[in-house]
């Protein structure tokens, strides 16, 4: 900046922005690396004038000045330009000279960074940490009242059911009146949540999907992804690996035409169709994917032209109460597929999941019923959609459970649950902790990102620029000269391993209650937890 | 052995079952007592034969006969054989210190848990997790399980070291010796067995050659096992080396997980044979998809370097009016060439000294980039005053295009000697005797010396052809002139003084008519003279009444006065006061009342609040605003064959008059040569392009032209300093010699070049840019 440059209200210092980047001359090679890899451009190639005052008494010299130029790192302050801390220009550098740090205060770029009236988007998370799931004990170490089990030594075949479950009697009338019955899947009760092919680049998605059916093909595991709106490859859908799939639908019906048109040479059935009605981590909130993301490749998937911005509404036209919406929607993806791949629908947490709830006991379609609490992540929304809307999701789950047992049908309808699980890094614990009070699955997204792909965001706003299409990783943009830093192999092996490291994890956390095959669904007789309030709302115990 | 005397004990007594503790007591106290051969009536008793320490090395042998219970011989201690002349119960020989152990039965489950030394020997099969948590502990020989017949499921889970050898002789299940899952979590140890089985723990064990010691050890040991269980003869059908295998624990660095699929082949044999060739989307797409690195060349770097030489118009370009690109001047003077820094302005001004030199307050040096950061601006007069020396370029022959100007002014000069430059004739009509308009007329000669415009003048007079005329143009004037020459340029200035509509206006002298008068010494102030109109034309006026003998001399305005530089100074120096806000009643024969009732003395009172063009004797087809020719960006009037420039235009200065000329001539020139006209002046870099650093920020004047030279930031035209070159860490830049007769180049190697942008950052000049690469994908 030149330094008479006048001040706008806008002019931000180095101070004021909520990264700085740590520069170290004596250590610095000046090698180019992570300018050529900052992907915001927050920082460049400055010139810097030293001036060396050289003051003497000697009445024989002068005193005088010496002026001299080096060459360094700066940070840009413009709020176009802010570092967002993804430490990129730390990975490329090889002598360790930079690195960004977070300020000691809060930044004054949240108020800057709306020039035009435009508020902030983002992608990311919520940029909370912390978070009742984390609190949650397993208190029921049953190690002589319950048969103990070994988690390394005894075998352990922990999978759920997405489906319709009647009672026998329901079942059997159900079959002799109607000559069918609900599809019934049994999965592995980790389920990788929708994101769609568009958020996430071509080689994330692969990667994914390729990891998912290695552990169906290879590990016997029947692990499932969705899809997320954004339609669905043709060659996938033309594939066996489909049955590993969960398709979505949302209001923006992206890729749908593509997948109608697939039907007839369809080699399986999709595992379950998910109707998504809202985004945990963004409710109210709709798709925004933006044009220049929306490459041909994008746009061939999504059955759109390319270069157009792909807006998801918040809500579904042509749906105007909840028994039109769910009853509706529900009927129409039953018949796509011959009332043979389950159907449910996936909402935000919310105050009034019970009544959606509610609703799907009288409907003997509804497969299940996904609810995406708030602390999901998300590929790109507005600021304050992400930070300041949506319900946590251990309450949620677990009044929905409740309910479900005030009517006496948990185990007709599995609840499955999602937003934030392992947002700290305890996926498996987070995990069990829903599934006992009352999930029967777990959806994720966010922790996959982050451990299958190495994704940059933390809970300090860090990155958090998956919406630009320029994430550093490569996992959210459509860039090849993004996307291509990721291997889809790689990606692939990382969700192995979560996986199996995921399974062993929720093994520990069950073996010691004695379960080995059938999931402790709804067993809140063994979580505690050391807040009172928060034991008294969960109806847990209450543990110090 | 059988002939030796045996001590019976029996775990009955008066026909009841003695309590284990009991039957303990009653076993040690007969040790305790050299009892060495001892016969067990065992009825269920627990862990009968073990601790038998008593004898210290002493052989003790105990038959067991009847019944025993759980963990029969546990803690044995190595003087002891403990017989079993039946089948026994769960964890025979549990955590075993070294006994010999022979069960001439079957055993049942957990035989061996825990076993540390000795041998176990059993003339049968045995139940679930035999030889579990065995250890070898290095000071003793390891602990030995022998089965005559098969082992139950899970089968040395967590064995970490012993010898197990599972004959296969009559095994409870054909198919599977082994049992089970066998050998989960085993970390040492080994088991020779014979016969089939269904699998085992991979990850920790592996099936290794039997090596000649395992056989002769095997073989050795084999004899001893079946003489113990009383089965000599059938080490013929067992001591056949094809029918054994040996099983090991994998070391530490051998463990794995289960066998998985790589990856790699995963996606070729499953992945891609399944979908196709190119995976997920190689239908969609032929894009190369494979891996690349964070820091990347050629066309996957992310940003690519622009070398924007004279892309961009420097400030102080941007800002001249005539557009003299003044860093090129100085550019000619860095490399020595100062006849040419000289000339190059005769090719944007024909007036580069009197203007660029005297009159011009320099918008270049107030637009100069150095500016911004507190720097001084380079000093341009200096090369101004130094342009009286410019020589006539070699000028082209007359192309037979000619164009009438009227108005011999700075601004008629400029576009007639803009037009000849270009080979056209342009012939200038002025009332005057003399070219050079308000130059020469009106402005004082405190302000530019005489012999300075004489002589720029005397230079254009040879190549531009004056037509004196006697009278006003008229309409039918211009008619002609339009009929006579393919294009008309009006250019008479603004020649008609303004006034004010107030009593007494008349004993005003107008500022324009004074100046002129003053010029030729023909005009006498008086002592006071109060000026209406404080502008720098306000401030000539007073320096010339001054001259001419006024003392006492008083600017009025009523606003704050707008006048500046040389002007304001010499008016000062003049002794002029300056009084604001302040509103003219009238003027009366002693001066000028203001509106306020206050009088200000005069014996002369100025107008000086503008001229205004006089206009009469335009056709009526040119569209005219408030009194001045309307044009557009061009200078072209309504009348696409007649241009209108300078003051006639817009009131301006000497610059934007000249400039006008500049612009309306290669309109017209192109014109004639049948090219669109276009006003597309080149965008002024961005100041925060230039690097000032390079620059001693403690320089307030310069010396020399060699200085301002050198202090020049060359904003947008490359210096060739060769920063950028030195600056690129990938020596990805190189530069190019000019071919002949072009310009030398900066080129980027795409193949070294990352997109660092450090060129971009480096360059003092702010040529280099770091744009987007093309989209891909």
């Amino acid at each position: 900046m030149l330094s008479d440059r006048p001040v706008t209200p806008s002019t931000l210092s180095v101070k004021d922005l909520p990264w700085q980047i740590l520069w170290d001359k004596e250590k610095c090679t000046l090698c180019g690396k992570c300018t050529a890899v900052c992907p915001v451009n927050s920082i460049e190639l400055g010139v810097f004038r030293k001036r060396v005052f050289q003051a003497t008494l000697n009445p024989e010299d002068t005193p005088g000045n010496l002026h001299t130029i080096y060459h360094g790192l700066r940070q840009k302050t413009d709020p176009a330009y802010a570092c967002v801390g993804c430490a990129m220009c730390n990975m490329v550098c090889p002598n360790d000279a930079i690195i960004p740090a977070r300020s000691d205060e809060a930044d004054k770029l949240r108020m800057h960074i709306d020039r035009g009236g435009q508020p902030r988007r983002r992608g990311g998370r919520r940029n909370r940490a912390g978070g009742v799931l984390d609190q949650i004990k397993f208190i029921r170490i049953s190690m002589l009242t319950d048969p103990a089990l070994d988690a390394g030594r005894h075998e352990f075949e922990l999978r759920t059911l997405l489906g319709r479950i009647l009672p026998p009697e329901e079942s059997m009338k159900c079959l002799t009146q109607n000559g069918w019955i609900p599809p019934v899947r049994e999965i592995y009760p980790l389920v990788i949540g929708g994101m769609s092919f568009g958020a996430l680049s071509p080689n994330m998605w692969e990667g994914l999907q390729m990891g998912v059916a290695y552990l169906n093909e290879e590990l016997g595991m029947p692990v499932r992804m969705c899809t997320g709106e954004g339609g669905c490859p043709p060659r996938l859908l033309r594939s066996r690996f489909l049955k590993y799939v969960i398709l979505q639908i949302a209001s923006g019906y992206f890729g749908w035409d593509e997948i109608i048109h697939a039907l007839p040479e369809m080699k399986e059935d999709p595992c379950a169709v998910e109707i998504k009605y809202g985004q945990g981590a963004k409710p109210g909130d709709g798709g925004l994917l933006m044009w220049y993301k929306v490459n041909k490749l994008i746009a061939a998937i999504r059955g759109v032209p390319p270069g157009v911005s792909l807006p998801s509404p918040p809500t579904h036209q042509t749906k105007y109460s909840i028994e039109e919406s769910v009853a509706k929607m529900i009927q129409s993806m039953y018949m796509a597929w011959g009332f043979r791949v389950p159907v449910y629908p996936k909402i935000s947490g919310t105050s009034t999941a019970m009544a959606v709830l509610n609703n799907l006991t009288r409907n003997p379609f509804a497969a299940g019923l996904a609810i995406d609490g708030e602390d999901g992540g998300t590929g790109a929304a507005y600021n304050v959609s992400m930070n300041h809307m949506g319900h946590p999701i251990a309450s949620n789950i677990r009044d929905a459970y409740l309910t479900l047992v005030t009517v006496g049908k948990q185990n007709e309808i599995p609840l499955f649950a999602g937003g934030g699980v392992g947002k700290n890094g305890n996926l498996a614990a987070n995990a069990a902790a829903l599934i006992m009070l009352g999930a029967s699955g777990i959806q994720t997204g966010k922790y996959i990102m982050q451990a299958a792909a190495g994704c940059l965001g933390s809970e300090t706003d860090r990155c958090n620029i998956c919406n630009i299409g320029l994430c550093p990783k490569g996992i959210t943009s459509q860039d090849p000269r993004l996307y291509r830093r990721l291997d889809p192999e790689m990606v692939a092996e990382r969700v192995v391993d979560v996986f199996l490291s995921f399974d062993t994890e929720l093994r520990k956390i069950v073996a010691p209650l004695g379960r080995s095959t059938s999931l402790p669904i709804g067993m809140s007789d063994a979580l505690g937890i050391s807040d009172k309030d928060a034991a008294d709302r969960l109806q847990i115990k209450y543990v110090i | 052995m059988d002939e030796r005397q045996y001590h019976v004990i029996s775990g009955r007594e008066n026909g009841e079952r003695l309590d284990s503790r009991i039957l303990e007591e009653l076993v040690q106290s007969a040790v305790e007592r050299n009892r060495t051969d001892i016969t067990v009536e065992a009825y269920g008793q627990h862990g009968i034969g073990g601790r038998l320490w008593k004898t210290g090395t002493t052989r003790v042998h105990v038959r067991v006969e009847g019944h025993p219970g759980q963990r029969i011989g546990s803690m044995g201690f190595p003087n002891t054989l403990i017989e079993v002349m039946g089948p026994a119960s769960d964890d025979v020989g549990w955590l075993n210190g070294g006994a010999t152990i022979v069960v001439h039965g079957n055993a049942a489950n957990g035989c061996c848990n825990g076993m540390a030394q000795g041998k176990v020997y059993i003339d049968g099969n045995i139940g679930a997790r035999g030889m579990t948590m065995t250890k070898h502990n290095p000071r003793f020989d390891p602990p030995e399980l022998w089965v005559l017949g098969s082992v139950g499921d899970y089968f040395g889970e967590f064995m970490a070291g012993g010898i197990a050898v599972v004959c296969g002789v009559n095994p409870q299940n054909p198919k599977n010796i082994l049992g089970y899952r066998p050998f989960v979590g085993m970390v040492g140890g080994k088991t020779f067995f014979r016969g089939p089985h269904a699998g085992f723990s991979e990850a920790d064990a592996k099936l290794v050659p039997i090596a000649s010691s395992d056989w002769a050890w095997l073989r050795d040991n084999l004899t001893i096992y079946l003489e113990h269980i009383g089965k000599p003869d059938l080490v013929d059908e067992l001591a056949d080396p094809q029918q054994w295998q040996l099983l090991e624990a994998r070391r530490p660095q051998e463990k794995k997980g289960k066998q998985k699929r790589s990856m790699r082949s995963f996606r070729e044999e499953v992945w891609d044979r399944e979908l196709g060739n190119g995976g997920l989307i190689g239908d969609l797409t032929d894009l190369d998809r494979s891996p690349i690195p964070l820091v990347t060349s050629g066309e996957l770097r992310r940003f690519v370097p622009v070398w924007e030489n004279r892309k961009y118009a420097a400030p102080c370009e941007a800002s001249c009016p005539t557009g003299v690109p003044v860093h090129e001047r100085w550019r000619l003077i860095r490399e020595g060439r100062m006849d040419e820094a000289v000339d190059l302005a005769l090719a944007y001004t024909p007036f580069p000294a009197t203007v660029c030199g005297y009159l011009c307050p320099n918008p270049c040096m107030h637009a100069c980039t150095r500016q911004s950061a507190f720097m001084a601006p380079v000093d341009i007069t200096g090369l101004g005053k130094a342009s009286i020396n410019a020589g006539l370029p070699e000028l082209p022959p007359l192309s037979g295009n000619r164009v009438a100007v009227i108005g011999g002014g700075p601004s008629g000069i400029s576009i007639a000697w803009q037009l000849r430059q270009n080979g056209n004739e342009a012939v200038v009509y002025d009332r005057s005797e003399d070219l050079g308009g308000k130059i020469v007329s009106v402005i004082p000669e405190s302000r530019i010396p005489k012999d300075i415009v004489v002589k720029e003048l005397d230079r254009l007079k040879e190549v531009i052809p004056h037509v004196h005329l006697q009278q006003d143009i008229r309409k039918s004037d211009v008619e002609q002139l339009r009929e006579d020459f393919d294009f008309v340029v009006i250019a008479v200035g603004a020649q008609k003084p303004r006034t004010l509509p107030i009593p007494g206006n008349e004993r005003a002298v107008t500022a324009l008519n004074f100046l002129e008068k003053a010029k030729t010494g023909r005009f006498s102030p008086g002592k006071r003279v109060v000026i209406i109109g404080a502008g720098n034309v306000g401030c000539d006026v007073a320096a010339e009444a001054h001259r001419l003998g006024a003392e006492d001399i008083t600017l009025i305005d009523i606003q704050e006065p707008a006048s500046f530089g040389k002007e304001r100074e010499d008016a000062e120096a003049a002794g002029a006061k300056f009084l604001w806000p302040v509103f003219t009643r009238e003027i009366t024969a002693d001066g000028v009342v203001l509106t306020n009732g206050e009088l200000l003395p005069a014996d002369t009172v100025f107008v000086s609040i503008g001229d205004a063009p006089d206009i009469g004797f335009l056709p009526e087809d040119v569209a005219t605003a408030h009194g001045f020719v309307s044009v557009n960006e061009l200078f072209q009037t309504s009348d696409p064959r007649i241009f209108a420039i300078g003051d006639v235009v817009k009131l301006g200065l000497l610059t934007d008059a000249i400039g006008a000329g500049r612009v309306a001539a290669n309109a017209i020139i192109d014109i004639l040569a049948g090219r669109r006209p276009e006003y597309s002046p080149k965008k002024m870099i961005d100041r925060e392009r230039i690097k000032l650093e390079y620059f001693d920020p403690r320089i307030t004047s310069f010396d020399d032209m060699d200085q301002c030279g050198s202090q020049c930031s060359s904003c947008g035209a490359c210096r060739d300093c060769g920063i950028c070159v030195a600056a690129c860490p990938q020596t990805a830049i190189s530069r190019v010699d000019p071919e002949e007769g072009g310009d030398y180049e900066y080129v980027v190697d795409p193949d070294r070049c990352i997109g660092c942008g450090f060129c971009t950052g480096a360059c003092p000049c702010g040529i280099w840019d770091l744009v987007e690469n093309t989209p891909m994908g």
